[in-house]
């Protein structure tokens, strides 16, 4: 890794002795010959003419705000060009010669600079936001289609506009509630926030928040998200095939970076709504150096139960509130840094019982360029989700859980001469989970359960690469280590989930370690400038894994990592996709095919005991499950109308000895049919509307096949797990944002949306019971959440 | 819980459906209680329905049923209308173990169950909750060095209030219990007013017929994957065998 660290710094002179030294490797096993292939595309690069470095970054003209994945095409060399990475950091390497530069960027206009390019230089962009949509002028040489020619594929970007026109429950904008209207993703339930990709469950996600994973990311038991819009600049989602930076859970990776911060001037913006109200301050600290964001959001339904007269009632809790900060600053054109943190709390108390949990994120970032071509940075990055349960039975009781993780990560980008580029680096986490640890001012016993520690390393590389104008590839892979430490007790189990052996380890001894290998490889044959042909392998390993038994997901759900017990999930996923543009780029279409094979499933014994249980691994059961789709899009980007429709055909599977006789049968999130569609339309400067309108086929259930009685209760016979479905769910919403006052200076709107704007009686649970009226039938009951919800919020900014 | 707090903070809607559920073939539901107090104590033997017939289970008729402790009683019950069986000189004390055995037909199944220590009620109170609910408290003392589990029947004007509820002293070993009832929803048997005559029977249980009570108290629809509660006899009968001691202690529920 030196060697190779070495090299890379000093690759603008051929290190003749590391070639020598990979061609005297006579013996080259499978893993190093994969090595070899990055070196020789990297030599491959160097043996050039006099070629400079042309480096920079793309801002927002407006506030300065890094613009990510923006492209820099040269019009005297089509063929290249090159995308800001997550900073707005780009570089690229050309000939000798004079060239226009022109930089672009969904949603600004673009700007062509000139330059003379004799030597290495660093040129910035500063791109004006597009004012008037109305009447857009289409800029001649903007690369609209980067769906096309983009190697990545299974990836969905979400614009910011987007998620604060699209109607949602309570009129709360939400990131997470409309990722699930692409296609591949979907919803866990009637109003939740939480999420299934392509078949995997809703932990198989990685939420990101500024490099720190967000363990929970649901509000008020998930009908808010614990994203705040107004604090997030830039949403992507990885259905599976992430490039080989991105590691450690099964389905998909959602990446949300914060807003750094208008660095030119002191900017505020909010809005007030029925339930809830938002507040975001921005500004620069140093002017064009240094900025900050603060944003701040709270729910204030409890208020309203203050007024009551009722003394249960008015000291009932029911809220939360969030909080986004972050600060950069710039020291010099090759260092800058980044502070940022999240807070969230949730809480619910009703009078002897009360349950608060929340998350707390903070990374510190560090960006370095050690040449115009190899970018740099570095993040130490906490992450905290815990709750704590508060009960008076007698005496007062507290449960606090906590799972905290503490992380580097380092990454390195390098830009090189042809069109390739190398990214590599590695992350290193400690994860301490308290499972649940009691204090009490009674007398009683202060049992808790064991901690778990574990680490977790990866390495990873990945290159991209364009073999020609016509076909590239990004491939890469993984090694990823999860060693469970101590200190601790590891049990063994037997059939029956009897405890036959019990060893302990001391604080830091290893007690396992599992290193796995993930290859990920993306191919993308670019047959012309409207269609493309993208096929994809990746395996993705999980170590940490949510132990849930709800229909919706609690607070209180469980997370545990790898033990001797527990391995880790494995998943094996292919897809191919086709990717066609139509009438000049106004019209995007895709369609893409997966399918996934995993292992190492984790399902429940019927009965199994998930709560406060010290061994609750003996409660798990081990199984394999696949899932295979079919994904189309169809999306219409510009214009007064513009929206989407989206539509999955699927099917999820799972494979456990101990359930349904070990035949595959459908997972809970399994749904044949998943439709969204989403419009949006401008009628003028002032009003726009707009609806989306979903479809799915009800998720995978159990009903009871029989009936007996048991100490007069009627008792419910189930026979096969997920035997049954839930009825199909369908809702439309309606929205319209009216533009009251919109001048450089001030800006205010009131937005008005309808949830479930036809009053279906959607499914939220269904029960059986006995009749109310004659006991001597039952009948089945549905329940249904949220029929004609309206809210209205008045948003400004100045 | 948390569903209730939802169906407090949202206008939720409930409406009866109709559902075409699958049917299965009968299945024997087996249920046995034997108590510290004297005989005789019953077992009955039924069957399953399919959910979209009434209520009424076929009894399950010249079953031979054997109930014997480990003190080298053995009774064999006799047979009474509807499927139930009763014993004729079995005592049910403290200590011993019993072991039932029924045979129906070519399939036999067995169970054995061992009768704990009683534990006394120490006392019974009410307390004004949540949008003036009222909740009852039952307070009693654990026997410190042995696992305790126990399970709360509760009567409202004589009247047997549905469903399970159990405890166990994983956390209170040998220390002082309080049990609070779950009493909320209006309309529901179990909410409790000023008035109520209110019986409380407190069971103390060994863990096999606990882990039953336990796991009919979780099933419910909100579990992800609902499944029949952990029985403690074998060959796949539904139902319980339950040798436990009994306490019980009554109040009116006060202003």
């Amino acid at each position: 890794m030196l060697q190779f660290y070495c090299f890379v710094k000093n690759q603008n002179r051929i290190p003749q002795h590391i070639i020598t030294y990979f061609q005297k490797q006579k013996y080259m096993r499978k893993k190093q010959y994969f090595i070899f292939i990055f070196f020789i595309f990297i030599l491959q690069s160097i043996a050039a003419q006099q070629r400079f470095t042309l480096s920079g970054y793309i801002r927002d003209a407006r506030n300065g705000e890094d613009l990510i994945g923006a492209s820099i095409t040269i019009q005297e060399l089509p063929e290249k060009g090159s995308v800001t990475n997550a900073y707005g950091f780009y570089s690229i390497t050309l000939p000798a010669g004079l060239y226009h530069i022109s930089a672009q960027c969904l949603g600004y206009q673009a700007q062509v600079q000139e330059v003379n390019l004799k030597m290495s230089v660093k040129m910035d962009f500063n791109l004006p936001e597009k004012v008037n949509e109305l009447n857009e002028v289409v800029v001649t040489g903007e690369r609209k289609n980067e769906n096309i020619t983009k190697t990545q594929t299974g990836m969905q970007k979400l614009d910011i506009k987007e998620i604060n026109s699209i109607p949602v429950l309570f009129g709360e904008k939400d990131v997470l509630k409309t990722i699930q209207l692409l296609p591949g993703i979907k919803s866990t339930g009637e109003g939740s926030s939480g999420f299934n990709v392509r078949g995997g469950a809703a932990d198989q996600n990685l939420i990101l928040l500024d490099e720190a994973t967000v363990y929970n990311a649901s509000h008020l038991m998930g009908f808010f998200s614990v994203f705040n819009s107004d604090a997030i600049k830039d949403v992507s989602v990885y259905k599976g095939n992430e490039p080989s930076e991105y590691g450690g859970r099964l389905a998909s990776v959602l990446d949300i970076k914060m807003k750094d911060g208008n660095d030119k001037k002191f900017s505020v913006n909010g809005g007030i709504g029925l339930i809830s109200s938002r507040l975001t301050l921005e500004g620069p600290l140093v002017k064009d150096k240094g900025s900050f964001v603060i944003s701040a959001r709270r729910t204030y339904a409890d208020m309203f139960l203050k007024l009551s007269k009722d003394t249960n009632m008015n000291s009932t809790k029911l809220y939360f509130y969030d909080f986004n900060a972050k600060a950069n600053y710039k020291i010099n054109d090759k260092n800058r840094i980044f502070l940022s943190g999240y807070f969230g709390k949730d809480a619910i108390g009703i009078s002897s019982f009360g349950i608060n949990w929340g998350n707390a994120t903070g990374t510190l970032r560090w960006n370095h360029l050690f040449s115009s071509r190899l970018f740099s940075n570095t993040s130490l990055i906490f992450s905290n989700y815990n709750y704590t349960i508060n009960a008076k039975i007698g005496d007062e009781i507290n449960i606090i859980s906590r799972i905290q993780d503490y992380g580097i990560k380092q990454d390195f980008q390098l830009f090189s001469g042809k069109e390739f580029t190398l990214k590599f680096g590695f992350n290193s986490v400690y994860h301490k989970i308290i499972p649940g640890a009691i204090t009490t001012k009674g007398d009683i016993d202060m049992k808790s359960l064991t901690n778990k520690h574990s680490w977790e390393n990866a390495v990873y590389i990945s290159h991209q690469y364009k073999f020609t104008n016509k076909f590239s590839m990004e491939y890469g892979f993984r090694v990823s280590a999860f060693s469970v430490i101590g200190p601790g007790n590891f049990y063994t189990y037997d059939n029956n989930g009897k405890t036959i052996d019990t060893s302990t380890y001391t604080s830091g001894q290893i007690a396992k370690t599992y290193i796995k290998l993930e290859p990920r490889a993306t191919l993308n044959y670019i047959i012309n400038q409207e269609s493309s042909v993208k096929a994809a392998y990746a395996r993705n390993v999980q170590n940490l894994h949510l132990l849930s038994n709800s229909t919706s997901g609690n607070p209180t759900d469980l997370w545990i990592p790898n033990s001797n017990n527990v391995k880790p999930e494995i998943a094996d996923q292919v897809s191919l996709g086709y990717y066609r543009n139509f009438s000049d780029n106004l019209c995007e279409f895709s369609a893409e095919i997966y399918y996934k094979s995993m292992q190492n499933q984790i399902d429940y014994k019927n009965g199994a005991e998930l709560n406060f249980n010290e061994n609750v691994e003996s409660q798990i059961l081990f199984g394999k499950g696949r899932a295979y789709g079919l994904e189309l899009f169809m999306k219409k980007n510009q214009g007064r109308l513009n929206g989407w429709i989206s539509y999955t055909l699927s099917r999820t599977e799972r494979k456990f000895d101990g359930i349904n006789n070990g035949s595959y049968y459908p997972a809970k999130q399994d749904r044949t049919h998943d439709i969204s569609i989403v419009g949006m339309y401008e009628i003028n400067k002032k009003w726009t509307l707009s609806a989306n309108w979903v479809y799915n086929t009800g998720n995978a259930v159990t009903y009871p096949s029989g009936k007996y009685q048991i100490d007069d209760k009627t008792m419910m016979l189930y026979t096969n797990r997920n035997a049954n479905r839930m009825p199909a769910y369908h809702r439309l919403d309606v929205g319209a944002t009216w533009m009251v006052k919109k001048t450089p200076r001030f800006e205010s709107s009131w937005s008005f949306s309808i949830y479930n704007f036809y009053g279906r009686d959607n499914a939220y649970t269904i029960t059986f019971r006995d009749k109310e009226n004659d006991s001597t039938k039952t009948e089945a009951v549905l329940t249904s959440l949220f029929r004609f919800i309206p809210s209205f919020t008045y948003n400004f900014k100045f | 819980m948390l569903i209730f707090i939802t169906a407090v903070t949202l206008s939720s809607c409930q409406k009866v459906i109709n559902l075409q559920l699958n049917s299965t073939s009968p299945q024997i539901v087996i249920q046995g209680n034997i108590y510290n107090e004297s005989g005789p104590y019953t077992v009955t033997i039924s069957k399953t329905v399919d959910f979209d017939q009434s209520n009424a289970y076929p009894p399950v008729l010249g079953a031979l049923v054997i109930i014997s402790d480990d003190h080298g009683t053995s009774d064999t019950l006799i047979e009474k209308p509807k499927g139930t069986y009763v014993t004729s000189k079995l005592r049910g004390i403290a200590g011993y173990t019993y072991s039932l055995t029924v045979k129906t037909g070519n399939t036999s199944f067995s169970s054995s169950c061992t009768m704990p220590e009683a534990v006394d009620i120490d006392s019974l109170y009410t307390e004004t909750s949540f949008m003036d609910n009222k909740q009852l408290s039952i307070v009693f003392m654990d026997r410190a060095n042995v696992e305790n589990y126990y399970r709360i029947i509760e009567f409202k004007n004589s009247k047997k209030i549905e469903g399970f509820n159990v405890a166990s002293d994983d956390l209170y070993k040998g220390k002082k219990i309080t049990y609070k009832l779950m009493s909320m929803g209006n309309g529901t048997d179990s909410k409790i007013s000023t008035g109520d005559y209110i019986i409380i029977w407190l069971e103390a249980l060994d863990k096999g017929a606990y882990e039953y009570f336990r796991t009919a108290e979780q099933d419910g629809s909100q579990s992800a994957s609902p499944s029949n509660p952990t029985s403690n006899i074998s060959n796949g009968a539904l139902g319980y065998f339950n040798a436990c001691s009994v306490t019980k202690k009554s109040i009116i529920v006060p202003k």
